[in-house]
């Protein structure tokens, strides 16, 4: 461990000196930088790819490998003219080290190792998804621990009891599919293209989200894992059985009843997993979290049970870097030459998400 | 890769922030070690404040292959383009890092590179190739005319003095990968494209 690093209260900022901080988040299809200065965001700019890869209908490694080193200069760049400060001002420069695609974070780790090596400041290397949690610390939400952590993207489905930020505990994740994986298959399925997400929201507003029954995933199951394999694939033989003539009638019946079977365990398990732990709130986050359906959803679960429900901005939910500036608050800083050997990972250790 | 340039600066006794540019192999050459190079020589210029220079690793190699074959010799380094393929191009060295190109850098199989370049050649000027392509050719480049250097030769290897060489010769090029070669998903793309009449 670094030496002057103490874990402690989760909204003391500060922590061995390092509050601001310039951070960056390249593990997918976003280009992002940041500085963040303790739970204030001074600047955030993501730099979207996701127009890029519409015509393979999902993110390519090697395009947004590409793509990231032929921008991440320029948003860090933006990021600290926005803040109006320099790159010596800071106090360390913050990565996202992993999960995520390995040729997407070696950009922004190599780039950021050099940043700090450059301007002679600590690195702290980051978990995307410590950073999609410490999201919620960020202001203006500013939420205090204790809460279930709900993270749903394109990649990852998670739920995490967070009594410190620095150190989130698993209570359970999806077996296969991701949530948002699942909504854009889905959304395929029906003709929508990618990403479906907002696609398939707004074509399921005006539909019948009973119409369908479709099986939920881990049904009667008690714990707090997920699995969304199954709908996805009724979804598939409902549309083989109806016929072409019958889907194009009812997509929005469709869309709705699918979008259901998706994000109801998701409001669900995690308003039960708050009730169970004990704790008096909850948090989404990660791109899903934009989805109207499972907000209100979740309100809905969450209300008889004296639960309270918080979510960061759209901007905040989504890929960003200053996720992962408020993350590495609750991370130690490695300075040179201990960064020096320190790689991205595709994936994070099964021990956890905090370093 | 800061290891070695922090050790490289400390050897010499340079501060970093007293450098005044920075020159990047710029390929053509492995993906992923082309990006983590570049995007360490831009994320350094970008600290630093100073400009980072871009050189091909190709014409840089043939500066060291130059200093090795016989005068006259047409210069052909070979870098693995993984697949069983080759970066090659040629050149002729006219004096103090300039570069006279021949055959401009492209991926071959090794039969394709062992053709364009034998054609290059003659009994008084041979073409030496070198790089680590030549292991990947194996005896495909046994042909007239040709001269391999051998494998783990230090004039096989691209050095970055000549990278420095050929930018202040007036070869710079832009601080971006060569790929040579699109992504996978984008050839599969158009070859569907192609075959569906999209
Ligand atoms: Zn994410």
């Amino acid at each position: 461990m670094a030496s002057g690093w103490a874990r402690g209260p989760a909204r003391l900022t500060g922590r061995a000196g390092i509050r601001l901080i310039l951070a960056i988040e390249t593990s997918c299809d976003e280009t992002a930088a940041a500085v963040v200065d303790g739970p204030e965001v001074r600047s955030s700019v993501v730099a979207s790819q996701a127009r890029l890869h519409t015509p393979y209908g999902g993110v390519v490694p090697e395009v947004a490998a590409r793509q990231h080193l032929g921008t991440v200069n320029a948003v860090v760049d933006e990021a600290l003219d926005a803040a109006g400060l320099a790159l010596d001002a800071v106090d360390a420069v913050a990565v996202t080290q992993r999960p995520g695609l390995i040729g997407a974070l070696l950009v922004g780790v190599a780039t950021a190792k050099a940043l700090a090596y450059g301007a002679g400041k600590p690195l702290v290397m980051v978990d995307h998804l410590h950073g999609h949690i410490c999201a919620s610390w960020l202001e203006p939400l500013a939420l205090d621990p204790p809460f279930v952590s709900l993270i749903a993207s394109g990649g990852h489905t998670r739920l995490d009891l967070v009594d410190d930020y620095a150190e989130p505990r698993l209570l359970g994740s999806t077996l296969d599919d991701a949530a948002g994986e699942a909504i854009d298959k889905g959304a395929r399925t029906l003709g929508l293209g990618y990403p479906g997400g907002p696609a398939l929201e707004r074509l399921a507003a005006d539909g019948d989200r009973k119409a369908f029954e479709f099986p939920v995933g881990l049904a009667g199951r008690t714990d707090a894992d997920f699995s969304f394999a199954g709908v996805k694939t009724a979804l598939l033989y409902a549309v083989r059985d109806l016929g072409e003539q019958e889907v194009g009638r009812r997509r929005a019946d469709l869309a709705a009843s699918y979008q259901e079977a998706v994000v109801r365990p998701l409001a669900q398990r995690l308003v039960g997993a708050a009730v169970d732990a004990g704790v008096p709130a909850v948090a989404l986050g990660g791109g899903v979290a934009a989805n109207g359906r499972l907000r209100a959803l979740t309100a809905e679960f969450a209300e008889p049970a004296g639960v309270a429900v918080a979510a960061p901005d759209r901007a905040l939910c989504t890929d960003n870097a200053a996720m992962i500036g408020a993350a590495a608050q609750f991370t130690p800083p490695l300075s040179w030459p201990r960064y020096a050997g320190a790689d991205a990972m595709a994936t994070s250790p099964p021990g956890g998400i905090a370093a | 890769m800061l290891e070695a340039v922090h050790g490289l600066l400390a050897s010499v006794g340079v501060g970093r922030d007293e450098l005044e540019r920075i020159v990047v192999g710029v390929g053509p050459g492995g993906f992923t070690g082309l990006r983590i190079g570049i995007a360490t020589a831009l994320g350094l210029g970008q600290a630093l404040r100073v400009p980072v220079r871009g050189a091909s690793s190709l014409e840089a190699l043939a500066l060291g292959l130059a200093e090795v074959a016989p005068p006259g010799a047409t210069l052909a380094p070979a870098l693995d383009a993984r697949r069983g393929e080759l970066f090659v191009a040629a050149y002729r060295a006219r004096g103090a890092g300039v570069l006279q190109e021949l055959l401009g850098p492209r991926a071959l199989a090794p039969e394709a590179a062992a053709d364009a370049l034998a054609a290059l050649g003659s009994p008084d000027a041979p073409v030496v190739i070198g790089g680590d392509g030549v292991a990947v050719a194996g005896p495909a480049l046994d042909a007239p005319h040709l001269v391999l250097l051998p494998a783990g030769a230090a004039a096989g290897r691209v050095r970055a003095a000549d990278l420095v060489r050929r930018v202040e010769a007036g070869g710079e090029r832009p601080a971006v990968p060569v790929y040579a070669r699109l992504p996978d998903a984008e050839v599969n793309r158009r070859r569907a494209l192609a075959a569906g009449g999209g």
